[in-house]
Parts: structure tokens; sequence; C-alpha cells
């Protein structure tokens, strides 16, 4: 499992930064969101993985079988920052092509 | 009364936080057009923030009361909880920022607050998130407050809108929301290793670690490094930072200042509590610190040179104040430190100085076009406010209004190259003599020389600061053709003059001063006082 | 710092003295707080400005002159304030022989000029700044010479030179009077800075900036290695102050000044500074190589190149300046001699000059008064005219000449006899007298140039005015100059002789040679020399006579002036080129390489550690750990190569196919939740699905607005070598960059876990938080400070993107209907029986419905995630979310205005009330004497949804939960509402007229349903 993870990290990762470095201005912001997949996933890692350890106390729970809860809260407070995070660089985006006209990076036709 | 005064002594160190949150939550309430009503809460909430802060300031530096105040949040005790950590150093920040910010939200009242929607919330957001920032004991309640600064700093550099505005702040996004995505991967691997998120508990578990965690928690500390030195805009990750700062709105400019502040001020406080002595800020046998700093102080005195307009200097005047930061705190020494806070509180209010003139100096008439606005949905209170940003009235203009500029400009002018009479030129010596008599005590990985490389840049930097300034000042108040008149309004003098007061108060009392920031860089150094402090449980008790 | 220095040794003062001391800060700052009043006065109150400066300045005569007392026979006063002890600074007030000499001559020549001015300034200046300016440079100048410390005396020296930058430039309407002053400034700043550096240097060698311990621990200095770099840096200060080649060019600039400005200046005050520091120094410096030769030879050449500039200059102030200049070369050479009788010369000339100097720069401002010329050209035959003033500035220039029976003659003969005198047998030492010679000459040959031709020779024609005789006022400060040189050219030692021995005794010690000033010392060879000199000055003017007559001529471009100026402007020009070209090398403006750049330090700072652990600790680097792998399950590597295949797909599309890139994030996000699941992270599922659904609605309602954008012919083309180069090189980065964070993330995963935190919220989630799931209970006590500032965020973007859509304006090419759209109106209006819009109505008539009745089902939904939140998977901002999507669904059910007109959504309220109930929850904690967000509980049964538990984090929860719903849906609705305000703004080019009318529905729809336009 591990492997399986710390692979899909790193793809997630790759393609996340290779689009933040593109031209364009919507390639940038899937980029962006695909980079944040990619650290949501690995806080999650950062705190082992467990498998059917959710940690509910339930009654006969056993707090030590748990998954580490702090990860899980940190990647929820990340979700919500990098959720608003991603809206506000949508509109700005927008805004700039509306205003500039273009939709690359710089609000100049240059391509790459 | 005293009741609740006596409650409010109690939780003072949250004061600077929760007050502007609440102050910009009541006034997402009221209406757009409510302007005086805003500018009253506006008014009244930094004053209180200014109120809280001194009460702090007094507590820390009065040697009979306790130097370091820990407040813990939902009352659970580090490191479980968040704590937020008021010592000599964070106050100071949080002193700089409220003052700072006082001037420019009064600059604001006169005419910015109202070219575009919630001005006011987004202000005092952004203090609280700075004031935070500047207080938590919580790596990761840093980055959230990272966050809101960032937030609200964002939608501050689109306040007003307009190509440049929105250009800019596209890039201003994008680089910084990077910036956060390295933040969070350094956070996260520090937890992984230390499993703790608060910075005393950090530096305890760091000395514990086997050598192969050791290296994972350094890599995770260096990522979070970077992310710092993006906000402290250091060379070459902050090419963002005149572009951004030379679009955004005076007022906001002017507070902007500060920001990079935040990033100088973590590097510290962390460098001061993982590894003392200044080792962390020599990393890997190297004083990268040093060179980045020498790098950016380079760069930005270039910078000034080659721009043409006010505003851009001062975006690169920005960069040389942070870069020479960088350098100086690079030595790892308690003198010279003392010294750069000093200098540090200078710099900062010259450039907010700086920023609130641009406009004043090139604004000729006080008029700007009122951009047109759309409603963004059907709701009465929208469809009323389309012709709010019509006819902003000019306001009674001030006599002389060009001498007053010229007087202030020439000052902070001499403030931030470094020459008397103001505190620029204590504070430069100050850190210059320092840097020297710590000599290679200093720069621990550095060549012997580097204490005069040091002193060699920075009075470069002084003088061709000193050339673009003068060349500057000369052309716009000199030889302007005569008969020019401009326009300043009573609400845009008035901070200017606040903070200008400031720096007088600095230089007359640079003892007093000094003894604070020598204070302060002592209780960076007494380690172990900060952790005993932080990590005993409420009532001493350990947890 | 102190320990290191030997402590001075100074004469023991006695109580009188101490006494007499206090005197010396009211001394150096009266001037400066009579300035500050004088500024505020209106602008053309004259006299009053005047009356005032005047007086400060005759208070400071006297005072100096009741202090002498102090000073006799290396006697000091001193008086020590502690200023900054933290940082070695205390402010030393210090007066002896020499500094009393020089504070003489500031106020005595101070008082003379302000009388001066008072009569040379026009009505129509602005007065008071110019006295005010005037008196804080009296004051710099005093606090100079008055300081006994080297921080000090550097403070009022950058003091001087703004105060001359002020002065030069006080009539800066006029070009040449800002390129002087700049000039100027330039110049002697960089002095200031490096005399700054050479002060640091001798403070580091020496541990302090005392002047009288610095001059105690002379050895200490000189076996310093660092010895020349500080000789070097303090005298490139000293030479800027004083105009030495090769930085004299600014100081003839500096003529653009109103003449008592450059009578003070050049004759006593700013230019002498830099002497007084090499005064002041001398007894350190005095015999050290580098001093000898650097001092000897700039003072040579500065005496004869300002001689020769001189000659040839046709301004009477142009003469005056390179004469200025020449004579502080003499001095300067004195001062490199490094013997003592030199110093008394220097010393005595010092004086000498200051007197006669000052007298004709009056002389030349009464000339340029009367006459309204100061052009030797057009000059001539005034004495008819100006008989009185005529004759005062022959007995000026016979001093400056050299002439027996005036002062200047005497410390000539000095100065000559010292250039005889056998030194260090150099070939400088042996030539000197030679070139003393030549450049005396020099002297001569000018001073008979600019009295034959200006008061000689016939009547002058073309004068602006009548020229006639000042009023006396004016003429009184240059006549009490003139009897000055007199009497001290007559009767030296009577006069000068005292004053010039505690001077001299000052620099020297005690041990100072015995002289006698004498007008005649008999035949001597410095005698002679002079002689040979007048004549050979006399004899070369009548040579050249026909050269600097001719009223045609123009300047000589080797006299100095123009070409110096074109060099500074070049070398000015050069700097910010060449500042403006390393930005542009080392700086970017541009997007992509600052991220690039980011990432990059980023991977390098993930590295670096690794790296060096490796190679310094021969340890292994990037290590695993030995946790033991959870076994690998079959479904989850199929989830995940669906989810790599999307990611990768929507990379390689996201240019040219927006839409099928969204969707295949989509399905990463996917993968990414269902991984959430898989490893008991069920909270973060439920949210990670919610937000995914709410950015995706984001980004389809952006699409609408992005230019279409297909793989055409030419973009192919535009697929150059380069652009593939930079892929690739952005790729290489990427697959670094990913690959450094798999094996972080597979190193720390294969670690044991720490036992960190975490256990303790397990422990204390029920008791402590009263709530099962911990991750809520974290979220909203244990770390609720957290969720705090996250939802402080979400309102702060809500807010922003608000403030943007406000003044959003599309682009033309995307304004008004799409082609879908257009298509279906061309059908409708085509059929009678239909009207524009129905076709999109019908196409989306069975969704409507369904999604009409999700409405009640999510909103229930919602509820319940809220309720059950603190002890199942949910909490208030999964709830907010899913209650959002339920108001956008019915936004694309219904249509923008439809829902508008039933529900009115006020997201500020929502966002705001959130806020504060969130936050006033928390602080309701302090009235149990809490701290913030403290939270109590209990627990309630209720049938169907079960545990209810009602903490007040609950509480805190709704706040969040409707700040999520005002900021979700203010943020959804804003965007969705842009259509309807362009596609009116299509029809009429009045944007702000847009939403108030109704525009029609079908627009609504083009909200949502349209943003496909982009992608295809």
């Amino acid at each position: 499992m591990e492997i399986v993870v710390a692979i899909g990290i790193g793809v997630l990762a790759t393609t996340g930064v290779y689009l933040i470095l593109r031209p364009r201005t919507f390639q940038v912001i899937i980029g962006l969101s695909l980079l944040t997949y990619a650290v949501n996933l690995f806080i999650l890692a950062m705190g082992r993985l467990v498998v059917d350890g959710a940690p509910l106390l339930a009654e006969g729970a056993d707090p030590s079988t748990f998954a580490d809860p702090v990860p899980q809260s940190l990647v929820l407070t990340s979700i919500v920052i990098s959720f608003s995070m991603t809206a506000l660089f949508l509109v700005v985006l927008l805004a700039a092509r509306g205003i500039t006209g273009t939709d690359h990076v710089d609000g100049d036709g240059m391509s790459a | 009364m005293t009741g609740l005064l006596e409650v409010l002594d109690r939780h003072v160190s949250i004061v600077p936080i929760l007050l502007p949150l609440i102050a910009a939550a009541s006034m997402l309430l009221l209406h757009e057009r409510r302007r005086r009503a805003k500018a009253v809460v506006s008014s009244v909430t930094l004053a209180a923030m200014f109120a809280a802060t001194l009460r702090l300031l007094m507590v820390v530096a009065d040697p009979s009361t306790p130097e370091i105040v820990v407040y813990r949040l939902a009352n659970w005790s580090a490191p479980y909880g968040i704590v937020l950590v008021a010592d000599r150093l964070s106050v100071l920040m949080v002193m700089v920022t409220v003052l700072l910010g006082a001037a420019g939200m009064t600059y604001a009242l006169s005419r910015w607050a109202t070219l575009g929607p919630r001005f006011h919330s987004l202000y005092l957001l952004l203090l609280m998130g700075l004031c935070g920032a500047f207080l938590t004991g919580d790596l990761f309640n840093l980055y959230v407050f990272f966050e809101v600064l960032l937030a609200a700093s964002y939608g501050l550099a689109l306040h007003g809108s307009g190509k440049r505005r929105v250009k800019a702040g596209l890039h201003y996004v994008a680089i910084n929301l990077a910036a956060s995505v390295v933040f969070l991967v350094g956070v996260s691997l520090v937890y992984a290793v230390t499993g703790t998120l608060n910075m005393a508990d950090l530096a305890a578990k760091a000395g514990q670690l086997g050598p192969d965690d050791l290296v994972l928690l350094k890599a995770g500390l260096s990522i979070l490094g970077v992310a710092f030195l993006v906000k402290s805009g250091a060379w070459p990750l902050s090419f963002w930072l005149p572009t951004t700062y030379s679009a955004a709105a005076a007022p906001v400019a002017a507070i902007f200042a500060v920001m990079t502040k935040v990033g100088v001020y973590v590097i510290l406080r962390l460098a001061a509590l993982l590894w003392p002595g200044g080792e962390a800020l020599a990393l890997f046998g190297s004083s990268w610190l040093l060179y980045l700093g020498l790098a950016t102080v380079l760069f930005g005195t270039f910078g000034v040179l080659a721009s043409s307009e006010l505003p851009r200097m001062a975006g690169y005047l920005t960069m040389v104040s942070s870069g020479t930061l960088l350098a100086v705190i690079a030595s790892g020494d308690p003198v010279v430190l003392s010294s750069a806070l000093y200098y540090l509180i200078g710099s900062t209010i010259g450039i907010g100085v700086i920023f609130l003139l641009c406009e004043l100096v090139n604004r000729r008439d006080g008029e700007v076009a009122a951009q047109a606005v759309g409603p963004v949905f059907h709701d009465d209170f929208e469809t009323q406010l389309r012709n709010e940003f019509e006819g902003v009235e000019l306001g009674v203009t001030l006599p002389l209004a060009t001498t007053l500029l010229a007087a202030a400009f020439f000052f902070v002018a001499l403030q931030l190259v470094g020459l008397p009479p103001l505190s620029g030129f204590i504070a430069k010596f100050g850190m210059l003599a320092a840097v020297v008599e710590a000599g290679s005590g200093g720069y621990a990985h550095a060549p012997a020389s580097a204490a005069w490389w040091v002193v060699g840049v920075i009075v470069f930097s002084g003088f061709c600061v000193l050339v673009a300034l003068m060349r500057k000042g000369v052309n716009v108040f000199w030889a302007e053709p005569a008969g020019t008149t401009r326009v300043v309004r009573p609400l845009e003098a008035v901070p200017v003059a606040f903070l200008i007061a400031l720096l007088v108060a600095l230089t007359v009392l640079a003892q007093p001063t000094l003894r604070y920031t020598a204070a302060a860089s002592a209780g960076l150094e007494a380690r172990s006082s900060y952790l005993s402090s932080v990590l005993q449980g409420p009532e001493g008790e350990e947890p | 710092m102190e320990h290191r220095a030997r402590s001075p040794s100074g004469t023991r003062p006695t109580p009188t003295m101490t006494i007499a001391a206090t005197y010396l800060p009211v001394l150096a700052l009266l001037p400066f707080v009579v300035g500050m009043l004088v500024a505020f006065l209106p602008r053309h109150a004259r006299n009053a400005a005047a009356g005032l400066a005047g007086a400060t300045a005759l208070i400071g005569v006297l005072l100096t002159a009741l202090l002498y007392r102090g000073v006799t026979e290396g006697a000091v006063l001193r008086q020590t304030w502690s200023w900054l002890p933290d940082i070695g600074l205390e402010l030393t007030w210090r007066l002896d022989g020499l500094s009393w000499l020089f504070s003489l001559l500031v106020t005595g020549i101070g008082a003379l000029v302000v009388l001066y001015a008072r009569y040379y300034m026009a009505a129509e200046d602005p007065v008071p700044r110019f006295f005010s300016y005037l008196l804080s440079f009296m004051g710099s100048m005093l606090g100079l010479v008055l300081s006994g410390n080297l921080i000090q005396l550097l403070f009022f020296w950058e003091l001087t030179s703004l105060l001359s930058f002020l002065l030069i430039g006080y009539w800066h309407h006029n070009e040449n009077a800002r390129d002087g002053a700049r000039m100027a400034l330039t110049v002697t700043g960089l002095g200031g800075f490096l005399l700054l550096m050479g002060v640091l240097l001798v403070g580091h060698v020496v541990g302090s900036f005392d002047i009288d311990t610095v001059i105690a621990n002379r050895d200490v200095l000189m076996a310093s290695p660092l010895v020349t770099p500080a000789i070097i840096c303090l005298l490139i200060g000293a030479f800027a102050k004083s105009a030495q080649f090769p930085l004299h060019f600014w100081l003839p600039h500096a003529m653009a000044a109103p003449t008592p400005v450059s009578a003070y200046l050049h004759s006593a005050t700013m230019v002498k500074a830099g002497i007084y520091l090499m005064m002041r120094l001398w007894p350190v410096m005095a015999g050290n190589d580098t001093w000898y030769y650097v001092v000897s030879l700039a003072g040579l050449v500065t005496f004869l190149l300002g001689g020769i500039a001189a000659t040839f200059q046709y301004d009477l102030k142009g003469i005056l300046a390179y004469s200025t200049i020449s004579h502080l070369g003499l001095i300067t050479l004195l001062l490199g001699l490094s013997t003592p009788a030199a110093a008394v010369a220097a010393i005595f000339h010092t004086l000498n000059h200051a007197t006669f100097k000052a007298s004709l720069f009056m002389a030349a401002g009464v000339i340029d008064h009367e006459t309204g010329t100061r052009d030797i050209r057009r000059l001539s035959g005034l004495f008819r005219h100006m008989p009185y003033t005529g004759t005062l500035a022959i007995v000026a220039a016979g001093a400056m000449a050299g002439v027996p029976l005036l002062n200047g003659f005497i410390s000539k003969e000095m100065f000559l006899t010292e250039t005889l005198a056998f030194h260090t047998g150099s070939l400088l030492d042996r030539l000197l007298p030679l070139i003393a010679t030549l450049g005396s000459a020099f002297s001569v040959l000018y001073s008979v140039r600019f009295i034959h031709q200006v008061f000689f020779g016939p009547e002058a024609t073309d004068l602006p005015r009548k020229p006639h005789e000042p009023v006396g006022w004016m003429r009184l400060p240059i006549e009490l100059l003139v009897f000055i040189c007199l009497v001290v050219g007559i009767v030296p030692n009577l006069s000068v002789g005292p004053l010039l021995r505690s001077a001299v005794v000052a620099v020297l010690g005690p041990e100072a040679p015995r002289f006698h000033l004498e007008l005649w010392h008999g035949f001597t060879p410095a005698f002679m020399l002079s002689l040979v000199a007048m004549a050979l000055g006399a004899s070369l003017y009548f040579a050249l006579y026909r050269r600097l007559a001719n009223r045609e001529a123009r300047e000589r471009p080797w006299a100095g002036r123009a070409r110096a100026r074109r060099i500074f402007d070049g070398a000015m020009t050069g700097l910010f080129a060449g500042a403006g070209f390393i930005t542009r090398l080392a700086g970017t403006v541009r997007l992509q390489p600052q991220l690039f750049l980011i990432v990059l330090a980023a991977v390098v700072a993930g590295a670096a550690p690794f790296v060096y652990h490796a190679v310094t600790q021969a340890g292994a680097g990037l290590t695993l750990g030995t946790r033991p792998l959870t076994p690998v399950s079959l479904p989850f590597v199929v989830v995940w190569a669906f989810g790599i295949a999307s990611a990768t797909g929507a990379a390689i599309l996201a240019k040219f196919h927006r839409l099928a890139a969204l969707i295949l994030t989509g399905g990463a996000g996917l993968a990414v939740c269902l991984t959430f699941v898989w490893l008991s992270a069920p909270d973060l599922a439920v949210t990670q699905l919610l937000v995914e659904i709410v950015t995706t609605v984001l980004l389809l309602l952006g699409l609408r607005w992005l230019p279409a954008r297909v793989a055409t012919k030419e973009d192919r083309e535009r697929a150059r070598a380069l652009v593939v180069a930079r892929r690739g090189r952005d790729l290489v980065l990427a697959l670094i960059a990913g690959g450094g964070m798999a094996a972080l993330a597979l190193a720390a995963m294969t670690r044991p876990r720490v036992g960190g935190i975490a256990g303790f919220f397990n422990a204390n989630a029920l008791e402590g938080g009263g709530g099962r799931n911990v991750v809520n209970v974290i979220l909203v006590d244990f770390r609720g400070f957290d969720t705090m500032g996250e939802i402080t965020v979400l309102a702060i973007v809500a807010l922003t993107v608000f403030a943007l859509l406000r003044r959003f304006r599309p682009a033309r090419e995307v304004v008004g209907s799409t082609r879908q759209q257009r298509r279906q109106d061309a059908y409708d209006e085509a059929r009678s029986d239909r009207e524009v819009g129905d076709t999109a109505r019908d196409y989306l008539f069975v969704p409507r419905i369904v999604m009409h009745l999700l409405f009640p089902v999510i909103t229930l939904f919602a509820i319940h995630l809220f309720l059950r939140g603190h002890n199942e998977p949910g909490g208030g901002f999964a709830a907010g979310v899913a209650m959002a999507i339920a108001f956008i669904i019915q936004y694309m059910a219904r249509g923008t205005r439809w829902v508008e007109e039933r529900l009115r959504v006020l997201p500020l309220i929502w966002i705001g009330t959130g806020l504060l109930v969130a936050a006033l929850t928390g602080i309701g904690a302090w009235f149990f004497g809490r701290p913030f967000l403290t939270s109590a509980h209990g627990h309630l049964h209720l049938p169907v949804i079960g545990e209810v538990s009602l903490a007040s984090a609950s509480l805190f929860d709704l706040g969040v939960f409707a700040l999520v719903i005002g900021a979700t849906v203010l943020m959804l609705i804003a965007l969705a509402h842009q259509s309807i305000r362009s596609a009116r703004a299509s029809l009429s080019t009045q944007e702000l007229e847009g939403a108030t009318s109704a525009p029609s529905p079908a627009a609504a729809e083009t909200a949502v349903k349209l943003g496909e336009a982009g992608g295809d």
C-alpha cells in the first residue's frame, strides 16, 4: 500500500508541478488542484497508513488501532483553505482574462 | 466595567487577534454605504488593539512580570492545544503592525476605503492575520494565519481593481499558492518525524532524534524555510514583490511593508528555537542565509536605481530592508540582533511612509474616475450600490502641501538611506559596528572576511539608495514647473505626520528602545525558559 | 569594548573648566534651535530672520571667546553625555585649541555672512528658509568641530553634507543649482559612507570611538594590518569634503549657490571640515607611509591643478572656486609632509585663507549684485565706479597672492620654507620646491588677473546695470575681514600668535615646536622663492594677457569644469543603466520562471540535508524505516491506476480540451477520495467529495469566459525547438519534485509511529471534548483555533470574489450568447409557436423536476451531517457545503432569476453572522474564567438522529455552518450571475443597467449550461 500511495502522490505532484509551469491560466489552476490532492494525501500519509481504524470512539473501539487523527484534521483544514484559494484564483484569472483579453499568465500572447 | 477590564486583561494576548475579527464580522452586517459608522468602528478597533498591545508590551517589558505570556486556547496546554506565546519579540512585531495599520487605515478613510466593497473588513482581517502569525506558538496554526493574511492581502492587493492590479494580483496569488503548498509539505513532514506541531515541543523533541530521523526533520524545516523566504521577499524568490506592492493601493502597500517582516520573524524564531547559536541560520555547512540576504540587498538596490517611478522604488526598498535583516541576523550574534530589530522598526515604518507618499506626490488633483460597477446579484442593497462611488468629494486641502510633502520625503529618505538625524543612522551604525565586533564569531561557516562583506554591501547599498532617492526627490519637488499645486487632505497628512513623529520618537528614545530590543534578542537566546514557560501546564503543574 | 583601549593622557580638568565645558553643547545646539524657529517665520520677514541669525552667530562668537581660557597650552574642555552606551555611542563634547580656532572661524565668519546676506538676498526670495538652513549648517559645523567621538563627528559631518545640499540648491528653480546640489551631495555623500567604514575600522582596531582614546592608542592602530584600509577610507572621506583631486570637481558647480553661501561654505566651513578631520587625525596618522604619499600627492596635484584651472576661468566665482581648491591642496600638502613645522603652517594658512577668501567671495558678490554680471569678459574698469570696494578687493587679492604685509604672505613663506626643508629624500621631496613655486606663481597670476581685468582697463560698456558702490552695511563684513588680513600680516605674533600656539599644541602636543611668527625673516631662500613666484606670476600674466583678456574666448574644456561634469554625468548614467541591466538580468517579471524557481528552491532545500548527511556523516542519506508495509489490495491498485491515468490525462489535455481535463481532474480527486475512505479517514472522504462537487461547478462556470482554443496548425508550428526544450525542462523538474515527494512520503510512512500528541486526543476526545469523532473534536475543540482561522480565510475569499466580480468585464469575443445558445434561439425564432429560450427550457425539463425535488432531500442530509458531526463523520463544514450545493442545484434547475426572486440570498449577512457566532461562542468561555474557545458539553438522545452532543462546540460549529453556506453560495451565485450581466452588456453598451432590468430567462441558463462552450 505504502508504495502505491507514494507513487500516487508522486504522479499527482509531477502532473501538478508540470501544469503550474505552463503558460495558460487554466492549466495553472488545474495544476494547483492536482498539487492540492498530492499534498492532502501527503499530509495523511505523514500519519502512517492505517486500514479500518477510523478514529471514532464507538463502544469497544480500541484507540491504539486508530489512524492518527491529527493529520486528518490538518487535511480537513487544508482542504477548506485550498478550496477557497482555488475559487479565488479562478475569479482572478477570469478577471485577468477579461481585462487583458488573453488567458496567458503574463497577460500577453507569449506561448510556451 | 472594571470586571470587564480584568477579564480583558487576563486574555489580553488574544485581543489583537479577536478584536479585528469581530469588528470585521460585524461590519459585514453593516450596509455598504454606512461609511461613517464603519470609519468609527475601524478607528475604535485600532485604538483598542493599540491599547491591548501596549498593555502586553508593558507586561513583557516589565522585569517584575513574566516576560513570556502564554495563552492556552480552549484551555488545552501545549503541546496538545494551540498556544499563543507573547514574548518581547512577538509583541514588538505586533506593535509595529498595529501602529502602521492605524496609519494606513486613517489614510484610507479619506478615499480608498470607498473605492471597493468591504475594504474595512479586509483590512482588519489582514491585521488579524499578521498579529496571529506573530503571536502563535504552533507551526500549523502559523500556516493558518499565513493563509488568513495572504487571503486578505489578495483581496486588498486587488482592491480598486484595474488592469495593473489584476495582472499583478494573478502572479501574486499563483506564487503564494505554490508557496503554501511548500509550507504544507514542510510542516507535515515535521509532524511525521516529531509527532508534534507546537514549536517549543518541537524544539524539545528535535534534540532526541536519531540521525536518520534528524535528517528528515531538517529536510522538512528547510522546505519550510523556502516558504518563509518567499514571504520575506528574498532573492530569487521575490520578483513578484515590487510589481505587486507598487500596484496596490497606497494604504494597502503601506501595511504590506510589514508582511515581508513576517517571513524574517519566523525564520528568526524557528532558528533560535531549534538550533541555538545561529547554527540553523548556517545549516549544511554554509551560511546560505547570509548569501541570500546580501544578494537580496544588492538586487533591491539595483532595482531602486533602475526604477523610475516612486511606488516601484518603494517595492525594491522593501527588498533592501528585508535583505539587510536576513544578512545581518545570519550572524546569529545577540548584539547584532538587537540592533537589527531596532533597524527593523525604523525601516518598516519608513517604507510605510514612502508608500503613503507615493500617491500624494504623484497626484496633482485628487479626483479619481469612478469605475463602472455592476451588481453581482440581484438584491436591493446591491442595486442601491451603483452610484456609491460617484463623486468622491475632494475634502479640504491643506496649504503648503508641496512643502510638507517635500519635508516628509526628505526625512524618510534620510531614514531609509541611514543618514542623520533620524534613527536610520543609529540603526545602521549599530548593526555594522556589532557585525564587525562579532567578526568571524558570527557567520559560523562563512569566510572570516564575511563581516566586512556585509559592511561593504550595506554601505554601498546606502549610497546607491541615496543617489536614487535624491534624483527622485529633486525631479519631483525641485524641477517641477512653478505653481504646481498638490492636493493633500488632512486625513492623508495626519498618518504621514504620525509615522514621521514615530520615527523621531524612535530616535529620541533610542536608548530605551535598544534596551528593549536587546532584551528581546536575549529572550530569543534564553531558549530553555521559553520551552519551560510554554510547555508547563495551566497553573504551572506539568501536564 | 573599552577595556582594550588605553585611557587618554589628558590634562586633569579643574572645576572651572568643567563648568565651562557645560557651555559646549549650548554652543553647538543653539543654532539648530534658532534655525528651527526661524523656519516658521513668515515668508518676507527678512529682518527678523536675519536678526535672529546674526544674534545667534554673535552669541556663538562670544561663547567661543569666553571659552578661550580653557584651551590654552593643550588644555581640553570635555563634557560627556551618555546617549547610547549599548552600542558604544555617547555624546562627547570636546574643545581644544584646534577646535576653538575652527569654532571661532565658523561663528565669526558666520556672523559676517549673515549680515552680508541680509543685504544680498532679494526681497522675493523665501529668506527665512535661507537663514534657517544657514543656522542649521552653522550648528552642524560647530557640532563637527566640538565632537570628541568619531561617530558623533560623522553624525554632524553627514549633516553638513545634507545642509550644504539644501543651501546650494536654494534657488532650485535654476537647473544649475539643482545639478550643483546633486553633484555636491553625491560626492560628499560617497565620502561620508567611506568615512563611516574608516571609522568602523578604526573603532574595531582601537576598541573605542573616542578621539582621545584613538590618539592615545596610535601604536595599536599602526600595528594593525587594517591600518592601510582605514587610512584610505578616512582620506577619501576627507578629500571628498575638501575637494581634493580627484574628488574636487563638485566645488566649482556648487558656485550656483547664492554668493553668501559660497562665501561661507568655501572659505571657513564645509571644505574646511575635511582639513579639520585630517588635522584631528594628524597625531595618529602622520608619519605613516600611506598617509605621507596619498596626502602629499593629492595635495600637490590639487594645488597645481586648481591654480592652472583658476587662471582660465571667466566667471569671478569660478576663479575663486578653483583658487579655493588650489589653496586647500596647499594645506593638504603641508599636512601630508608630516613634520610639526608643516602642520603649523597648515593651521596658520587655514586661518588666513578663511579670511581673505571670504572677503573675496563677498567682493565678487558685490560686483555681481551691482553690475548684474560675474563674467570677467564683460567687466572692466570698475575702479572708477566703486573705488572703495576695489581697494578692499585689491588688498584681499594681495593676501591671496602672498604679498608682504598681508597674512597670506607669512603662511606662504612658511609653506615655501617647509618645501625647501629636507624630509625623506624621495623624488617627490626633491621636486617639491619647484612645484611649490610654480603653484604660487599661478596664484599670483590669477590674483593679478582678477584685479586687473575687473577694476582697471577701459570702461565697461555692456553691463546689465549701472555700477555703483553698495550700501555700507553690505561692505562692512568685507572691511572687517580685510582689516584682519592687514593686522595679521603686519603684527602676526601679537594678533594671532597665542591662538595659533594653542591650536598647534592641541595637534602636536606639549612638545610642539616653539615658532615665532615674523613679518620679516631676512633674505631667506623661501623669500627668494616667493619673489621668483611673484615675478613668474606677473610675467606669465603678461605673456597670456592677449588670450586671457580676449572677450570672445570660450572656456577651455581642459580647464576641468566641463570635462569633470561630463565624466560625472557619464558615471551617473552608467550607474543607472547598469543597475537596470542587472535588474533585468537577475530578475524577471514573468510568472513561469518565478514558479520554476520556487519549485526548484523547494527541491534543493529538500535534498540538501540528505546530500549533506550522506557526504559528511557518511550516512545513507534518505533511509526507509522499519515499519512493516500494509498488505497491498488489488482494488486499491486499480483505483490508483485509474487515478494516475486521469491525472496524466488532465495534464496532457489541459491546454486544448479544458472540459475533458476538468473531468479527468475530478477522476483523480475521486481516487484521492476513495483512498481517504480506505485509509480510515471518513471525514476527509465526505468533505473531499462535497468540495469536489462545488469546485467542479465553479470551474464549469468559469470555462464559459475562457477563449475558445483548438489545436490549430500554427499552434503545432509554434511548438518550436525552444518551446519543446522549455517543456522538457519543466517536465524534468516536475519529475524530480514528484519523485522527491514520493520518496519523502515513503520514508515517513515506513517509519514507526512516534508517540506524539495523537494519543492524547484519542484519550481525551470523549471526556474533554464530549465527542466520539476524534477528528471533529480536534477541529472544534483541541485545535478549534485553526478552524476559526480557516473559516476566516473562506470568508475573506468570498469577499474578494465578490469585490472582483463587481468590476468583472468579460472579453469582447465571449460576450453575448454562445454557439449552442445561438443555435437554439435561431431554432426558436424560426418557429412561430415557440419563443426564444423554449428549447433550452425543454431540454432541461426532466432534470429540472428532479433537481427541484432534490432540494429538501439535500437540506435534510445537511442537517443530519451537522447534527451527527461531533460523533460520526460530518460536521459544520460538510453540512454547509452540502447546503450550498442544494442552492446551486436550484440555480441550475431554475436559473438565476427564478431562484433570486423566490429566496433572497444575503450571503454577506450569513458570512458575518457565522463569523460572529463562532467568535462569540469562543469568547463566551471568558465569562466562566476560561480561555478563548474552551468548550462545555452535555449529551442528549433524539429519535432518528441518535445521540446529539450539546457541546458549546456545536454552537461554534453552527457558526462554521452558516459561514460556509454564505461563502460558498456567494461565490457560486456571483460567478453564475455574470452571464446575465454580460448577456445584457452585449445588447446595451451600458454595463450598469444590466442587472436591474429583467434579462431573458434563457440568459439565466447560460450560467451553467453554457459552461461547456469554452471547452471543446
